[in-house]
């Protein structure tokens, strides 16, 4: 009887139950709501947010948002995975974050992860939805900017020798600053590089200064007091300017105009408060070149006990015109040297061609030089990829190489290195950019952020799904790009936002690309959560763009 | 040799007998079972009245052939909030039967039937904007106006 009750419902009664017990919704526990929450998509999700106070802390848990992350990006990543890595079997969502792939740098920073806000970032960075700010600084006269990017923090300097940093939060604000000339006065050589990294401790930042005659500056950034201050001071291995700066605390990898690779290591912050004086930075390992040709790109990362330093140069190769040499130097942190020197091309992956693995020809050569290289292998007679002319940008975070063409393309390398040989697993030209492209970056994570000459676009590229499908059918050469159309930029905006990047490319030819943007001279670097460009205003005044993914 | 019958009593004391495999659905009265052992006397439900308690004997009965739930936490399951046809129309009821059912499944352990439940109640929500799901649920709206638009500018990114 009562079963019928409920089934047919008598139309009458229902009302005044329903006034008795208004919102039977609301009785639910938070474990049943939440559970009733888990099988909406994102839109109703977000809706859900609101309906009322409650709801809306419900619809933000953030084990909902992890499990819609973890579909979202990390569950179609497992199909290209899986071919490599041994089958796990755990190919659902588990909430053993050791099984995500990659993705340890968001469980480290521990439970308080907001996993909304970091599927909103995806999203976005997906969509190329940010918005931009700009700052503009004038840099030293007639020198090519000096711009370094680490943590969130820009730092510049500027006209005056000034050193200075900038939190890139909207709005940007001014957090310290330090004179250059200050440990001796007057400033005798001008500052030409510049990089920084996360000091000893987590919020200090080391920003690494080099000048014209060889020698380099460190100063630290203490970000929960706001200052910078004055480390030390190294004269540096050779009397040539530094031209290129990589770091990774403690050690500082400096490249030379005279063709020197000089590998530092800076006493620690300890040692130093002991004595009077700071101790000089140690120089570990020097490397002398013949022949290397701009744009070079240095790097060094840490395996284990050891610390490998590289370096990226372009070269002329008679069949394939530019190509890339890569030079790796091991340094032992155990035995305190250096334990070998490896050296590879890409002339080969150019010329479609893979070294299978027991014909692996890196030179282990004591006497250290860069530069030639003795090839020898089977070859096709046209290479598949042919570049007339130097790259206008290289960029290498291992295992991505990845360089910019004046052709309109970018080329991506797959470097691998092994205790076995060193060498470059093929090779990709990508399409997308309509105009020449003057700059790249790439992250270890193989995210690059690419922008052309006249400074009107700007692409991310997601590299792992590419690379993983080289030798195989191009099927996606063109859908792996996505154009960056900031919200708030007047133009033409609105009707670039979140379309397709065909699409987009489409509309902007007939939209007419909007002049009054300079030109775009470098791109600074990038994190999870920006992407720092700069753009040249005037003969001296340059506008730092901040392109802002949250 | 276990009874293959067996009788339940809901809270508004009336007794309902079903075999054991369909009891045995439910998580909380198969652990019951290993714990007490065999037993004659009728086993009080005490959170579920009669008419909730047959029409989840019901679900029970017509699932009894189904493979036991893994017990993890099944992901595929959240893929989709299709309902096969049968479920769907045990699921046409008002909203406080339904709510009593997701509830006693709740208390009694049937993942099958918590989660067809709670699938019933998504499809109910979406594709429906806020205040169409308030007044179907009756749920009070304690933002202030500014305080919704706030929420809603801020989640302008997943309206696509």
């Amino acid at each position: 009887m009562s079963k019928r009750h409920y089934e047919d419902g008598d139309p009458a009664p229902r009302p005044s139950k329903r006034g008795r017990q208004p919102n039977i919704i609301s009785s639910l526990s938070d474990e049943l709501l939440l559970h009733i929450l888990s099988f909406l998509p994102i839109p109703s999700l977000i809706v859900c947010q609101r309906l009322s106070c409650r709801f809306k802390a419900l619809a933000e848990d953030s084990e909902i948002w992890k499990r819609h992350y973890y579909h979202r990006w990390i569950r179609p990543r497992l199909a290209n995975v899986r071919r490599t890595v041994i089958s796990h079997p755990e190919v659902r969502y588990s909430p053993n974050v050791s099984t995500w792939l990659d993705h340890g740098h968001l469980a480290d920073e521990g439970r308080t992860m907001n996993w909304k806000g970091q599927y909103r970032l995806r999203h976005n960075w997906s969509k190329g939805i940010c918005r931009v700010s700009e700052v503009e600084f004038s840099h030293p006269y007639g020198r090519s900017a000096l711009v370094a990017f680490c943590a969130g923090i820009i730092f510049t300097v500027d006209r005056d020798y000034w050193l200075r940093a900038q939190s890139t939060k909207i709005p940007a604000y001014h957090l310290s600053e330090i004179s250059l000339a200050k440990p001796r006065t007057p400033l005798v050589a001008l500052p030409t590089a510049l990089t920084a990294m996360v000091g000893s401790r987590p919020n200090t930042i080391e920003v690494v200064v080099g000048f014209e005659d060889g020698h380099f500056g460190i100063y630290n950034l203490d970000m929960a007091t706001s200052a910078l201050d004055f480390h030390t001071t190294c004269s540096g291995s050779t009397s040539g300017s530094i031209t290129a700066i990589a770091s990774l605390y403690p050690y500082v990898l400096l490249a030379s105009d005279h063709k020197a690779l000089s590998l530092f290591k800076i006493t620690n912050d300890s040692d130093a408060r002991s004595r009077s004086l700071p101790k000089e930075p140690a120089l570990l390992s020097c490397l002398k070149a013949d022949s290397t040709l701009e744009p070079l790109s240095i790097s060094i990362r840490s395996v284990g006990s050891d610390i490998i330093s590289s370096i990226v140069y372009s070269f002329y190769h008679v069949g394939c015109g530019w190509s890339l040499g890569i030079q790796e130097l091991h340094f032992s942190l155990s035995e305190l040297q250096q334990k070998c020197s490896r050296l590879t091309t890409t002339v080969d992956s150019q010329y479609g061609v893979c070294p299978p693995l027991g014909q692996i020809y890196s030179r282990i050569d004591m006497p250290c030089t860069w530069g030639a290289t003795n090839i020898k292998s089977m070859r096709p007679a046209e290479p598949a990829i042919h570049h007339q002319e130097t790259p206008t940008s290289v960029s290498y975070s291992h295992p991505y190489l990845i360089t910019s063409h004046t052709d309109n393309t970018l080329t991506v390398y797959l470097v691998v290195s092994t205790s076995a040989g060193l060498y470059v697993k093929g090779a990709q030209r990508l399409w997308g950019h309509t105009s020449s492209v003057s700059a790249v970056q790439v992250s270890d994570r193989g995210r690059a952020v690419s922008v052309s000459s006249r400074g009107d676009e700007v692409r991310v590229w997601e590299l792992e799904t590419l690379v993983s499908a080289f030798g195989k059918q191009r099927a996606r050469r063109h859908g792996n790009s996505i154009r960056v159309s900031p919200e708030n930029r007047q133009s033409d905006a609105s009707e670039l936002r979140s379309s397709s990047p065909t699409k987009a490319n489409a509309l902007l030819r007939t939209a007419g690309v909007p002049h009054h943007l300079p030109d775009i001279s470098g791109c600074i670097g990038f994190d999870d959560q920006r992407v720092l460009l700069l753009r040249g205003k005037g003969l001296d005044v340059h506008m730092l763009e901040c392109y802002d993914f949250t | 040799m276990s009874a293959t019958m067996l009788t339940f009593q809901s809270n508004d004391g009336v007794d309902i007998t079903i075999a054991r495999d369909v009891a045995e659905r439910s998580v909380l009265i198969k652990n019951m079972l290993e714990d007490l052992g065999d037993t004659d006397e009728a086993i009080p439900i005490p959170n579920v009245n009669e008419a909730v308690l047959r029409k989840v004997i019901e679900w029970c009965e017509h699932h009894k052939g189904d493979p036991p739930s893994t017990g993890d936490d099944d992901d595929s399951r959240r893929k989709t909030t299709d309902i096969d046809e049968w479920d769907q129309k045990f699921m046409q009821v008002d909203q406080e039967m339904l709510f009593e059912i997701i509830l006693a499944a709740n208390y009694l352990d049937i993942k099958g039937l918590l989660d067809v439940g709670c699938k019933t109640v998504a499809n109910m929500i979406k594709g429906k904007s806020p205040e169409e799901i308030r007044k179907t649920f009756n749920i009070q709206n304690d933002f202030t106006p500014e305080e919704e638009d706030q929420i809603r500018r801020e989640n302008e990114w997943a309206e696509e």
